[in-house]
């Protein structure tokens, strides 16, 4: 459906009419798509997901000769996140996913016994998604989910992350012809509100990625009785425990740091923006801070940033410039090379902004007084990035838990969480479908009501 | 004294030579900009103190290493990024209470914390915008003022406020203060003033934001056309940045002639931002509507275009970031780098608005816009 249809990505903007056609067509789909078995599914949309990890595959290099010009990534970066998403759009991973959310995957097909009640998952007759821009492979990510649980869906990609769901409808259809009618990749204008209503008025359920006010103006559009998902801002940070700022352990904590941060250039939800570090160890959280530089530097060599466009170039001097000007006046330091840049802010500084690969780091007395600090950040609050916690781990997560935070991860896993994940603190699964319930008269009731 | 020479000394020599206007001297209604020599002694005079006396800037020069000792050019001196006004309080005179606080007003998104410019002498600020004003706008005339932007006593944190409030002073023969400080328009003092401006059959003179002007030409459209008398004109501000309602400037300028019969030969815009003292005006009356989009600096205020990337200066009539040196900063900073795209051609200023790209995109959100928000923009995230 997607190769083709106006509004395929690179054309102008659709009309009004031809949305609500692919609105229609979409629906019409959805009989077939229920007809299949789920393993079907999972079996055909993993195999179309595969492809962008076969180093043969036609489509994997297409994306990657593509996807620097579309995304501003670097190459070598872009290698990196393709095989981080794409990993999570194999069978097996698709398979794992459904199951870990839903528990037996025939509930997609059947009514499915369950202690006092058969119940069975149904997917929206149409879900359309709005997807945010900063992350190639998202968007896909979200196609996958709706699909998964038999949904036709409508997909606007984000600018700058409409490539891979253009690709992957291409490998779909290529995989099962049938399947891929299901799916539709349409961009239009953000501020064509009416080709957005257009799209919406068809909608079961709507799943929103992008900033609190692209949700909010999403919202206003969707109608009572249709759902919405909304994933809006969110932020991230790290922190460091002592048991990783040994002498022996602080270099591959920097290490693992400066990935965590450079992944995406930063751009990620999941990207961590502050790093805490405990004070009290051998290696000060001002000589982490240094040996943060250090690995950035390193990290640049391995994954180069993306080239600046002029309003990133811009936003760097402001950030740099103002950073300098900080620690001249409340002490501190800032290292800096490329486009990377770490702040070194001991007590007292007021938040600056921040471009490119830009991180923070800051002191903090003890990892347990972290939920307080982050307290402020709650209603945006995603991943904590840990090291170094040893046995406290678990007590800290719980009580980032009660300040807003969704996951809490070694530094090594916060680019790429498992598809399983409670994404935002949902279940990515769970937030699309509808249960249907049959329940049976439990023995004994009928005799009650009947006296 | 300091080693350097005190700001009251360096702001007296300024006061003189802004009283005097351009390089040829008072009278001389060309404005032109001080001569290469002249500017260059005085900014480096007012790098010297702000060095000394602003530690966080001396700290962005030493890093640069480049220092009033190594400095010899103006163009040499480091700009501060104006992202800085959010955050720093710029003055040069830390232990002196400052005569004015002046704050922008803070972007469409209302998130990001808004700037501050700490005014050390509004006396050094009174006479560097009256002479501009007098030669682009008013051509040294007295005229009736309708002003649609509040007046300064009302609007004590508005540079714009105080700007008209001192050009009033100078140049008005009355002056009718049509919007409060709270921005609402007093609908029957603007038809009465209208109506009286158009008996009087003497030019007057409105000063407005593009909004303010927006605001009052619906409220005229809904009555009789006024016609106000010829030369009559409008100083128009600019400001729809960031703003929910937006028309272009054609449009705008099309619907101010057919409410009030000014046409757009008299429509003169100004630019100007807070973390700058000095503006620039569009020499309308001099060369006519073309000059609309290009803007001549007041004399000493030099304007350059530089390479987003590398910060180099580009070529004549090429677009880059803006960046400005302005000496009637001197108690605060003088070399300001914007985000604001434009380019400069033998000396005049095209504007393009913020450097394209638009806002960080997808699902992350910086932090200090998250605190700004939160209505924390001081708050310290630590513990």
């Amino acid at each position: 459906m997607s190769a083709g249809v106006p509004g395929a990505p690179g054309d102008a903007a659709p009309e009004r009419a031809s949305i609500l056609a692919t609105v229609r067509d979409l629906r019409a789909t959805r009989e077939h798509l229920r007809s299949r078995p789920v393993s079907a599914v999972v079996a055909a949309l993993g195999t179309a997901g595969a492809r962008f990890l076969d180093p043969e595959d036609a489509i994997r290099r297409e994306a990657l000769d593509r996807l620097p010009r579309t995304s501003g990534l670097s190459p070598e970066m872009c290698e990196v996140v393709l095989d981080g998403m794409a990993a999570d759009w194999t069978p097996e991973r698709l398979g794992e996913l459904v199951e870990i959310e839903l528990g037996d995957p025939r509930c997609l097909d059947d009514l499915v016994e369950n202690e006092a009640r058969s119940t069975m998952a149904v997917g929206p007759a149409l879900c359309v998604q709005i997807g945010a821009g900063g992350v190639p492979g998202v968007g896909v990510t979200a196609l996958l989910r709706s699909l998964l649980v038999k949904a036709p869906t409508l997909l606007k990609p984000g600018h700058g992350d409409a490539l891979l769901p253009e690709l992957y409808a291409r490998s779909l259809a290529e995989v099962d012809e049938a399947l891929a009618r299901s799916l539709a990749v349409v961009c239009w204008p953000s501020e064509r509100q009416d080709l957005l209503e257009a799209a919406l008025g068809g909608a079961e359920v709507v799943v929103v990625y992008g900033s609190d006010e692209t949700v909010a103006a999403v919202r206003a559009h969707v109608p009572a009785t249709t759902r919405l998902v909304a994933y809006h801002h969110r932020i991230s940070v790290g922190v460091v425990g002592r048991d990783a700022l040994t002498r022996a352990a602080a270099p591959a904590t920097a290490a693992a740091l400066a990935s965590a941060v450079s992944a995406y250039d930063r751009r990620g939800c999941v990207s961590p923006q502050v790093i805490f570090v405990e004070e009290g160890a051998a290696c000060a959280p001002a000589e982490l801070a240094d040996l943060l530089a250090r690995a950035m530097e390193e990290t640049e060599k391995r994954w180069p940033s993306g080239a600046l466009d002029p309003a990133e170039a811009s936003r760097l001097h402001q950030a740099r410039g103002t950073a300098e000007m900080m620690a001249a006046a409340h002490g501190g330091s800032v290292h800096h090379g490329g486009a990377w840049t770490v702040t070194w802010e001991p007590r007292g500084w007021p938040t600056v902004p921040v471009a490119g690969r830009f991180v923070r780091v800051r002191p903090i007395r003890d990892a347990t007084d972290l939920p307080a600090v982050l307290q402020p950040l709650r209603a945006h609050l995603q991943t904590v990035g840990i090291a170094g916690l040893g046995p406290r781990a678990r007590a800290v997560a719980v009580a980032l838990g009660e300040v807003g935070a969704s996951r809490v991860t070694p530094f090594q896993s916060v680019p790429f969480p498992p598809p399983w994940w409670h994404h935002d603190g949902r279940g990515p699964l769970l937030d699309l479908v509808r249960w249907v319930d049959l329940e049976v008269t439990p023995p004994g009731l009928a005799a009650r009501l009947s006296r | 004294m300091e080693r350097n020479g005190s700001f009251d000394t360096l702001a007296r020599e300024l006061e003189h030579a802004f009283d005097a206007g351009g390089e040829n001297g008072r009278g001389d209604t060309s404005l032109a900009p001080w001569s290469e020599p002249r500017f260059t002694r005085l900014a480096l005079a007012a790098f010297a103190l702000q060095f000394e006396r602003i530690p966080a800037y001396r700290g962005l020069c030493e890093r640069r290493e480049l220092t009033p000792e190594t400095v010899t050019r103006w163009e040499d001196v480091p700009p501060v990024p104006a992202a800085a006004f959010k955050h720093l309080d710029l003055t040069i005179e830390p232990a002196r209470r400052p005569e004015a606080v002046f704050r922008t007003s803070g972007t469409s998104r209302g998130r990001r914390a808004r700037g501050r410019h700490l005014v050390t002498s509004l006396s050094l600020y009174r006479r560097s915008l009256v002479p501009p004003f007098g030669v682009h706008v008013v051509r040294g005339d007295r005229m009736p003022f309708i002003s649609l932007v509040p007046p300064w006593r009302e609007r004590i944190d508005s540079s714009l406020s105080f700007m008209v409030s001192a050009a009033a002073e100078a140049y008005a023969s009355e002056v009718l203060w049509l919007v409060d400080g709270r921005g609402r328009l007093d609908e029957d003092a603007l038809w009465s003033a209208m109506r009286a401006a158009e008996r009087a059959s003497v030019p007057v003179l409105i000063v407005a934001t593009s909004l303010s002007l927006l605001h009052a030409v619906e409220r005229l459209e809904m009555g009789r056309p006024v016609r106000l008398p010829p030369g009559s004109r409008v100083m128009d501000t600019g400001g729809f940045k960031g703003m929910e309602r937006e028309v272009t400037r054609d449009e705008l300028h099309t619907r101010v002639e057919s409410a009030t019969g000014v046409p757009a030969s008299m429509m003169i815009g100004e630019y100007g931002m807070t973390e700058l003292l000095s503006q620039l005006y569009e020499p309308v009356l001099d060369t006519g509507v073309h000059a609309f989009g290009t803007y001549v600096p007041a004399p000493w205020l030099r304007v350059r275009a530089l390479d987003p990337l590398t910060l180099a200066e580009v070529p004549d009539g090429t677009t880059g970031l803006l960046s400005f040196f302005d000496l009637a900063n001197a108690g605060s900073v003088c070399h300001v780098l914007t985000e604001d795209l434009g380019s400069v051609s033998r000396g005049r200023v095209r504007l393009q608005g913020r450097a394209p790209g638009a806002e960080p995109r997808g699902c992350s959100v910086a932090m200090d816009e998250l605190l700004s928000a939160a209505g924390e923009a001081s708050h310290e995230l630590g513990a």
